[in-house]
């Protein structure tokens, strides 16, 4: 935001403390008053901000924690961590967090490892935009799309084991959706398909910020490729890398449009991560006590990963 | 420098205040928008809103409304969200607000008792009890039906629970619909043998789980199926073991399909003969039309058979219901249109778009296999037993479905199964009937 201070600075002065706009001392009062309308004026822009974010994220999160120390029953009465202790007792929401590990994981690695390594293929080369096209496409599609994509590729009658089955493979074929940990294991391939895409993208924009310089001197001392990737281009693409897995982290998390749409959490919720549960046991269980108490743990899980990993990646400049 | 003597450089913060006051502007109109009452559940003259979670239905209420504006000078205006689960949150969410439709499509039974203990719902019993003196509704339908002893739905329609098959298909292989337990394995059997899945068996969308549980425990014993879904017998009794082993020795077989075999495809699935039998409503005859079968030569339906010749005969009944919101818009219209509802001339318009049965049992459907099997269900008396689905509170009934879509994917053994069944059925018929209490 710019103020009387800093912001009408002519070009090519950043860096350079500001020259006062003023020539004639101002009074103690009126400097006061300067003050207090700079603070108002600050404080309506930021307003209507702080507003909406105080009103649509700050109140119903106050509420859901509030709501998840009331029991389900009609009348609802303060049962303290009852609705918590089900993470204990319930063997669905057990599963459910195995499920969300190993999202976290198969979200983070895949499209970190896949968009590494199709950024340094198709960062030149005689069709690298057209392999780039083919590889950031589904990135456009909607999580919705996507997983009717799959859902035709991958249930039992569907187009993989008719594949299989085809090419005399009948014993490989399966129902891919029906038996655990294979379904989300093929539904994090199915999201890895499309996010790589983002990451693909993110890696190039780093790879073309790299100089040329660095390479050619590394080239001169006689540093082979890998060795080259290794220790002059990877540690370059590290403020690339802190964003692709703390996005990948976050969306791991959060995972819910592809598994709802593929399994809708089944069968027998074994395809449930925190988020299709939370889901799950708030409208479709109606207990929105225990679902608020999910709502809870994943909203902690989610700030207490990306805290730990950004307060350990991020300096002071942000980079 | 302007021709006014002004820099153009004065003239920015005027420009950008402009612009902010322009995107305020903006903003506040949208929000006024927003806040604004919509146009599709408020009154409009001469129509009653209806919420419906069935699109495909939207030509039937049409064209029923067109014979209830003769009655009631009131047509039918569908509003449809074809999303079962987001249609419940949002009927429950504008119950409590005034855009409320004016007629609401539920289910009967616990579905209904748990929106009607909410409150915002209008008590529909005077209208039941003309009905009544007609002859237009069953009396046995009316406990699916209320609430602490008021009536707070006005049936929809009534569907059986039916294998349907093709009739080119057992001709071929010179089968007939089976009579007997023992006749259902031989056309088991033999479609087997001639690589022809046997029974369509889903749990795609999570509330198919429940259709052969239901079916092969009221087959097995219709009255401890009632006695299990009022919470009187254990899921882990001999009848539902009994059940429940059927249901497994089917799937060893191969009689069934893959449980990730959407039901959407079952009536093409009928027709190109890879499925043999599919158990499923009698709603389900409009799909098979749509599938451009006909029904009597090019498709029938009979209900299962009994395990046992002795064992009472039953069918599994599904009713809707209408409900009329406390606070609809046009709350008037709407009870007009409830109770002209079952008149005959407006069930006969309903029943032919649907092909199924009326929830007026004075009119016959024009669909000649639904007709045979309403002629089937009176001539043997059977026993109509209300549909899992809405049989008990509705936190037993979602747990259990997908501990039984579990079970399909062969996750849990029959025995894992119904212990699972049994502890939830404890816990949540007694939080109901604390909550009654």
């Amino acid at each position: 935001m710019s103020t009387y201070t800093t912001g009408r600075r002519p070009p090519g002065t950043t860096g350079t403390p500001p020259a006062p706009r003023r020539t004639t001392p101002r009074s103690p009062r009126e400097h006061t008053r300067a003050t207090v309308r700079q603070r108002l004026t600050a404080g309506g822009f930021m307003a209507p901000a702080v507003l909406l974010v105080t009103l649509f994220l700050l109140a119903p999160f106050v509420w859901t924690v509030y709501r998840s120390f009331f029991s389900d029953t009609r009348t609802a009465p303060f049962s303290w961590f009852e609705n918590y202790s089900l993470f204990a007792s319930d063997p669905a929401l057990s599963r459910s967090i195995q499920n969300t590990l190993m999202w976290v994981v198969g979200t983070v690695a895949l499209p970190f490892v896949l968009g590494l390594a199709i950024a340094c293929m198709t960062n030149s080369g005689r069709f690298s935009r057209l392999a780039r096209l083919c590889v950031v496409l589904p990135y456009a599609l909607s999580g919705s799309a996507v997983a009717v994509v799959w859902n035709f590729m991958l249930t039992t009658d569907g187009a993989v084991n008719q594949v299989l089955t085809g090419v005399g493979l009948d014993s490989l074929a399966q129902g891919w959706l029906l038996t655990w940990p294979g379904n989300t294991v093929v539904m994090i391939v199915a999201n890895a398909w499309q996010a790589t895409g983002v990451a693909v993208i993110l890696f190039l924009v780093g790879l073309q910020s790299i100089p040329p310089e660095t390479l050619e001197a590394g080239s001169l001392d006689g540093a082979s490729g890998w060795q080259q990737f290794r220790h002059i281009v990877l540690p370059q693409l590290r403020p690339v890398s802190i964003i692709v897995i703390g996005m990948s982290l976050v969306n791991g998390l959060k995972s819910f449009d592809l598994i709802w749409v593929l399994t809708q959490g089944g069968p027998g919720r074994a395809t449930e991560t925190l988020a299709v549960s939370m889901y799950n046991e708030t409208f479709l269980e109606l207990r929105p006590g225990a679902g608020a108490a999910i709502a809870v743990v994943l909203t902690v899980i989610v700030l207490a990963a990306s805290w730990l990993y950004l307060r350990r990646q991020l300096d002071v400049k942000g980079v | 420098m302007s021709a006014s003597g002004r820099t153009r450089r004065a003239a920015v913060p005027l420009a950008r205040r402009r612009f902010l006051a322009g995107v305020a502007a903006g903003a506040a109109a949208l929000t006024a928008g927003g806040c604004a009452r919509g146009t599709s559940t408020s009154a409009q003259p001469g129509t009653t809103s209806i919420s419906n979670d069935n699109a495909t239905w939207d030509d039937g209420y049409r064209a029923a409304g067109h014979e209830l504006k003769k009655i009631t000078g009131y047509a039918l205006r569908p509003l449809s969200n074809p999303s079962v689960t987001s249609y419940q949150q949002v009927v429950q969410m504008t119950l409590q607000t005034s855009k409320a439709s004016d007629l609401v499509k539920w289910a009967s039974g616990y579905q209904l008792k748990r929106l009607a203990r909410a409150g915002g719902l209008t008590d529909l019993s005077p209208v039941w009890q003309r009905y009544a003196a007609k002859g237009w509704v069953r009396g046995t339908s009316r406990e699916a039906v209320s609430y602490r002893g008021k009536a707070y739905g006005i049936p929809l329609y009534e569907s059986y629970y039916v294998l349907f098959y093709s009739k080119p298909v057992f001709a071929k292989l010179g089968l007939s619909a089976p009579s007997s337990w023992d006749g259902l394995l031989h056309c088991a059997e033999v479609l087997k043998r001639n690589k022809v899945t046997p029974f369509l068996a889903s749990q795609v969308g999570g509330w198919p789980a429940i259709e052969w549980f239901q079916e092969l425990v009221s087959k097995v014993d219709p009255h401890f199926y009632q006695r299990l879904v009022a919470g009187q017998a254990s899921y882990t009794d001999a009848p539902a073991r009994q059940a429940m082993d059927i249901w497994h020795d089917f799937m060893r077989k191969g009689w069934m399909t893959s449980p990730d075999f959407d039901q959407a495809r079952g009536p093409g699935a009928l027709k190109e003969g890879t499925v043999g039998m599919f158990l499923h409503g009698t709603w389900q005859a409009s799909g098979m039309s749509a599938a451009g079968m006909e029904p009597g030569t090019e498709y029938g339906a009979f209900i299962l058979p009994t395990v046992r010749a002795a064992t009472p005969k039953s069918v599994i009944a599904e009713s809707g219901v209408f409900v009329v919101p406390g606070r609809a818009s046009s709350h008037d219209a709407a009870m007009a249109n409830v109770a002209a509802w079952l008149d005959p001339s407006v069930q006969r318009v309903w029943s032919d778009f649907l092909q199924d049965s009326s929830a007026n049992p004075k009119v016959r459907s024009s669909n000649p296999v639904v007709a045979g099997l309403q002629r089937d269900v009176a001539r043997n008396h059977r026993l109509a037993l209300v549909r899992y689905w809405e049989s008990g509170p509705p936190s037993l009934i979602q747990g259990n479905t997908n501990d039984l879509g579990g079970f399909m994917a062969g996750q849990t053994s029959p025995a894992t199964t119904l212990r699972r069944m049994q502890e939830r059925a404890g816990d949540e018929w007694a939080a109901w009937k604390r909550d009654e209490a």
